[in-house]
């Protein structure tokens, strides 16, 4: 193990180096001003005041991301464990809980100098927005002092409070922690919406100020929003980990240990990313209500590529799922290729129909020649697939096709017993069926209705259609379960490795999705720190091409991928002090068997 | 080379490093940051492939009073106020409208008076039609009128005086602002002293503007 | 080779032969992009090796004669083909290379944004004119003078003069056009016409003219009350 050790801390110099390297400039340079009267702004040369804004505010986010989706399943996990009995989801509550006292310093740490930068950067700004939030800026550090309380009782209690009465306290200090994770984030969330949507009044006391301030069209959507992306965001990360761990392991036990984390962690991704397009269709509903400048130039403008992009990497997120549960199928169910290798052809072709109409853009990249051929930059026949209520429509099937695959998956190796089955069977493909013919149905008859028609009650009742099915079919398969008997064990430990890297893929793509959306709230608002409000009037008031910055997204995930593999590394760095003089593991040449969805016992409960 | 190709250098630098790593090293953390690497500059190439459009911001608009001859002038003033720097049209519309929360403008110049628009404007609550009824649906995000004069948008006594020149324009009124009421700060006779300082002040700036010009030309 | 192998090449000239020659021949359709090309090909390429390495056994299928293959492993015949990859996959990157620096006389692709965001001032504006038969019929008499000769009698953008026109005028009867905008954008549009659109629009490029230097504002808006009366759209509303 301690050429690995070695290795990593190679890693953590250089990347204290480059650390070092990006902050000495800022210390040398910040005081570079020229204007008379109150500075307005302040630069630092080579990187540029805003790119560092950028890359550290981003670093800040999806640390916040982490930090705040991490305890919603670790809370999860453990009342799981707390009801169900299995204490190997206990473990991995703690494991995951063990990360967040460090990742939470990281996270505060970037955030300090998040503010710090900005104070040297953008005075003005800073000025106008601590002279409206001044109240919620106090509010904020408040929840802080409460959420770190919780955490270090939270985790430090964690083997202390195990039994009975305590262990529901410790329930009840898991969902505090939650509770002040959650208000940590609405709270900058109302400043960051208040930039892109302001509601400013003049009159009235500071609190009164604040909270209409606050309460901004795009507030709520935000908020939603982020809560779902993070579960999702944490979820990935925890698989890709598992991923990266199971690559690595040498024993057994850690591959169907860390097979068994990979399977949970993307489950919980792929369980939020089912939600995240509501909540996104709603978001941009609202920027399009309060603004619809605003809504045209990131739907229209000069952001609509991105969004071409965007349906790109969530199209690979939606492979990359479905990849690792057909994988899962396979590999975990011995025997069953044939059986399932036609349905899993369907579903993939049906998912590659589906995001090819997602990825087709409404104005098309052409030479002259080929635009004169086509009349125009729309496509006669394909232009049609570039508008909204072909999107809708595609990523709700998109969406059933992944909860079909779960459901497969969960199935997988299993034989109904119930007298009911057939029927429950007939019923549950009828739902299928029915749902994905009237969402088509619907998404086709959206193009000779009303924007507003389309909008209020299609779009709206196509995702009442998936979340009917979702919520019917669970249930149903949950019950036909119940009762069935196992023909075919799940042996954990036996993916290959391109199951790891599938994983690490999905993570990535969450990452950098985010990184994208960034750019796009941030150059949403154009020329404006606040819109409307107040102009920015620094040299860096143009907003970058998607080229270039997509080069700053890559860096900001990819260094984010590291300080989180750092932080996974120092929490860890116990574990393997104890597995040394530890207990030697048992080698299990083909794996042990388990039920489906569960893992191996190894007599810790 | 052009800077998109030097990116686009960048983004292939990153994926052959990947592919390096794939290719010459065992560690299993290494050969992960090698497809994270391929993964990532190939998104950077596929961002670098789509048509590249930077947002510029619209020229600043500098506003020079001494530019200002006919009231038609200061009403044209006061439409561009009007859309920017007053922030009226993010609530208020000219002409029925559905997306705006507050009244709409459209013949107000001609149904007020010169005065009662800036006292409208300064002090909102001061005097409210008792007739006057919000109709229909209560609107989603309410909002007060904000004094004009105060901040955040704090509007000059000169500027609010041309959107009201221009609210009047726009009704079919005749303006009734005229230029003379226009406050000029730059030739009321102030501190002599002063006036001579911003003067070399502003030469100087200008000549180092200069400067720099031919430097770069 | 071995059929696993054979069967993606097939699927893949398949999609192809598709895309370039079924597709556009479709009554209606036209020639389709590269870039749409490339793209339809890649998510086909991505479905192929998904679904040949969904298990141990068709993985090695699908990849054990490719590997087998670039590492020369018992190949036999097939040695001179190997090194021709090696040869041809440099050569390929410098042809690569060279198409993408020659000076060349093709003007380059198209990006322009066809709804760019409004000015500020015309956001939110609605329809003064009452929506009264009268009104709609005096608006398409409008049309029919001042409108049609470009955007066609029929609302299809196919008058007489649109021919020498690229891009050609917009097809109202197409709902990606007028029926995805509110009333409000297509007074900004007709009132400042192709120089009033933003850099991103690129307003060298359309040959609307500026309508308001020769209609009155109520003549505007009448005319967009025919024209989506006549292109049977209705135009887009928030409430």
């Amino acid at each position: 193990m301690s050429h690995v050790v070695d290795r990593h801390g190679a890693w953590l110099v250089s990347l204290l180096m480059v650390v070092g390297c990006m902050i000495l400039p800022a210390i040398g340079f910040a005081a570079d001003s020229t204007a008379a009267g109150p500075t307005e702004y302040r630069d630092i040369p080579y990187i540029g005041s805003r790119n560092l804004i950028w890359i550290v505010a981003q670093l800040h986010l999806l640390l916040a991301g982490f930090v705040l989706g991490v305890p919603i399943f670790a809370w999860l996990c453990e009342i799981i464990a707390w009801k169900g009995g299995e204490q190997r989801y206990d473990k991995l509550a703690k494991e995951f809980t063990k990360l967040l006292t460090s990742a939470y310093a990281t996270t505060a740490l970037f955030g300090g100098i998040l503010l710090f930068l900005l104070i040297v950067f953008y005075p003005k700004l800073m000025n106008y927005l601590t002279d409206i939030f001044f109240p919620s800026f106090l509010l904020y550090c408040l929840l802080f002092l409460f959420e770190t309380a919780t955490l270090y009782l939270y985790w430090y209690g964690w083997d202390a409070m195990q039994e009975g009465g305590k262990k529901t306290l410790h329930i009840f200090l898991g969902f505090l922690l939650n509770f002040f994770a959650i208000f940590i984030m609405i709270v900058p969330n109302a400043w960051a919406t208040f930039q892109s949507s302001p509601v400013v009044i003049s009159e009235g006391t500071a609190i009164e100020r604040a909270w209409a301030a606050t309460w901004n069209p795009t507030w709520w959507p935000i908020n939603i929003h982020r809560l779902i992306a993070n579960v999702v965001l944490g979820g990935y990360i925890c698989g890709a980990y598992a991923g990266v761990r199971y690559l690595a392991a040498k024993t057994a036990a850690d591959r169907e240990h860390y097979d068994w984390m990979g399977y949970v962690g993307n489950f919980i991704g792929v369980f939020g990313l089912l939600a995240l397009p509501f909540a996104g269709y709603w978001l941009m509903r609202e920027i399009y209500q309060y603004n619809q400048q605003m809504g045209i130039t990131l739907m229209g403008g000069f952001l609509s590529w991105l969004f071409i992009i965007q349906a790109m990497l969530i199209g690979v997120l939606f492979l990359g799922s479905n990849y690792y549960f057909w994988l899962g199928i396979t590999y975990r169910i011995p025997g069953s290729e044939n059986q399932y290798r036609k349905p899993i052809l369907w579903m993939l072709i049906s998912l590659l129909l589906c995001l090819a109409v997602w990825m087709t853009p409404h104005s098309l990249v052409a030479s002259i020649e080929e635009a004169q051929k086509m009349g125009g930059a729309h496509h006669p026949l394909l232009g049609v697939l570039g508008v909204m209520s072909a999107k809708m429509t595609v990523s709700n099937l998109m969406i059933l096709i992944t909860f079909m695959s779960f459901v497969m998956y969960w199935r997988a190796g299993k034989q109904d017993t119930a007298p009911w089955a057939r029927l429950a069977k007939a019923v549950m493909g009828a739902i299928l069926a029915l749902a994905s013919i009237a969402v088509i149905i619907l998404g086709v008859w959206g193009y000779f209705v009303p924007a507003i028609v389309r909008i209020n009650y299609f779009s709206t009742s196509q995702v009442a259609i998936v979340i009917f099915v979702i919520l019917t079919i669970t249930p149903l398969t949950a019950l036909l379960l119940k009762s069935a008997k196992t023909t075919t064990d799940m042996v954990w430990g036996r993916m290959p490795p391109r199951a790891g890297y599938a994983l690490v893929l999905n993570a990535v793509m969450v990452i950098l999705l985010m990184a994208l959306m960034g750019y796009a709230r941030s150059s949403s608002r154009v020329h404006w720190h606040i819109y409307g409000v107040m102009r920015d009037t620094s040299p860096y008031a143009y907003s970058p091409a998607l080229g270039s910055a997509s080069l700053i997204m890559v860096f900001c995930t990819f260094f984010f991928c590291l300080l989180v593999a750092f932080i996974f590394w120092v929490a860890t760095m116990g574990d393997k002090a104890k597995g040394v003089q530890g207990t030697v593991k048992q080698d299990l040449p083909h794996g042990i068997p388990a039920m489906a969805g569960g893992g191996p016992e190894r007599g810790e409960g | 080379m052009s800077e998109l190709a030097q990116l686009q250098l960048v983004a292939l630098g990153i994926v052959i490093f990947g592919i390096l790593i794939l290719l010459f090293i065992r560690s299993n953390f290494f050969r992960v940051t090698g497809f994270v690497s391929i993964v990532l500059g190939l998104f950077s190439l596929m961002s670098l492939a789509v048509p590249q459009m930077a947002s510029l911001p619209p020229a600043d608009e500098t506003i020079d009073i001494a530019s200002i001859k006919t009231p038609a002038d200061i009403a044209a003033l006061g439409q561009t106020i009007f859309f920017s720097k007053g922030q009226c049209a993010l609530c208020h519309s000219i002409g029925p409208s559905e997306s705006a929360r507050c009244p709409d403008l459209k013949g107000i110049g001609a149904k007020l008076t010169k005065e009662f628009l800036y006292e409208s404007l300064t002090d909102p609550q001061a005097f409210i039609y008792q007739d006057y009824r919000h109709g229909g649906v209560p609107k989603e995000y309410p909002a007060t009128m904000p004094r004009i004069d105060k901040d955040p948008i704090g509007l000059s006594k000169n500027e609010i005086l041309a959107v009201i020149a221009f609210l009047q324009q726009m009704s079919g009124e005749p303006i009734s602002v005229s230029v003379s009421e226009l406050e000029m700060p730059e030739q009321g006779p102030s501190d002599p002293v002063k006036a001579a300082q911003a003067v070399s002040v502003a030469r100087v700036q200008g000549q180092e503007k200069r400067g720099n010009l031919w430097n770069v030309r | 080779m071995e059929r696993a192998l054979i069967r993606p090449i097939v699927i893949m000239g398949a999609m192809y032969a598709f895309l370039k020659f079924v597709l556009p021949n479709i009554p209606g359709s036209a020639e389709i992009p590269a870039s749409l090309i490339i793209l339809y090909l890649l998510l086909t390429l991505s479905g192929i090796i998904i679904f040949e390495t969904l298990s141990a056994e068709s993985k090695e299928a699908f990849w054990g004669p490719l590997q087998r293959f670039l590492t020369g492993d018992n190949i036999g015949r097939l040695q001179p083909l190997r090194y021709g990859i090696l040869v041809l996959f440099p050569v390929l990157v410098g042809w690569q290379t060279y198409h993408a620096t020659v000076p060349s006389d093709r003007p380059p692709a198209e990006n322009r944004v066809i709804h760019p965001a409004p000015p500020g001032e015309y956001t939110g504006l609605a329809n003064p004119v009452p929506k009264t038969p009268e009104n709609i019929m005096q608006g398409k008499g409008f049309y029919a003078a001042f409108c049609s000769p470009c955007h066609g009698a029929n609302f299809d953008g196919k008058g007489p003069a649109a021919r020498g026109y690229n891009p050609p005028p917009a097809n109202f009867a197409d709902p990606t056009t007028i029926a995805m905008l509110q009333e409000s954008y297509l007074f900004w549009r007709i009132k400042k016409g192709g120089v009033g659109l933003p850099i991103e629009g690129m307003p060298w490029k359309s040959a609307m003219p500026r309508w308001e230097l020769e209609l009155p504002d109520e003549w505007i808006w009448k005319i967009i009350m025919g024209e989506y009366d006549g292109a049977h759209q209705a135009p887009r509303t928030w409430e």
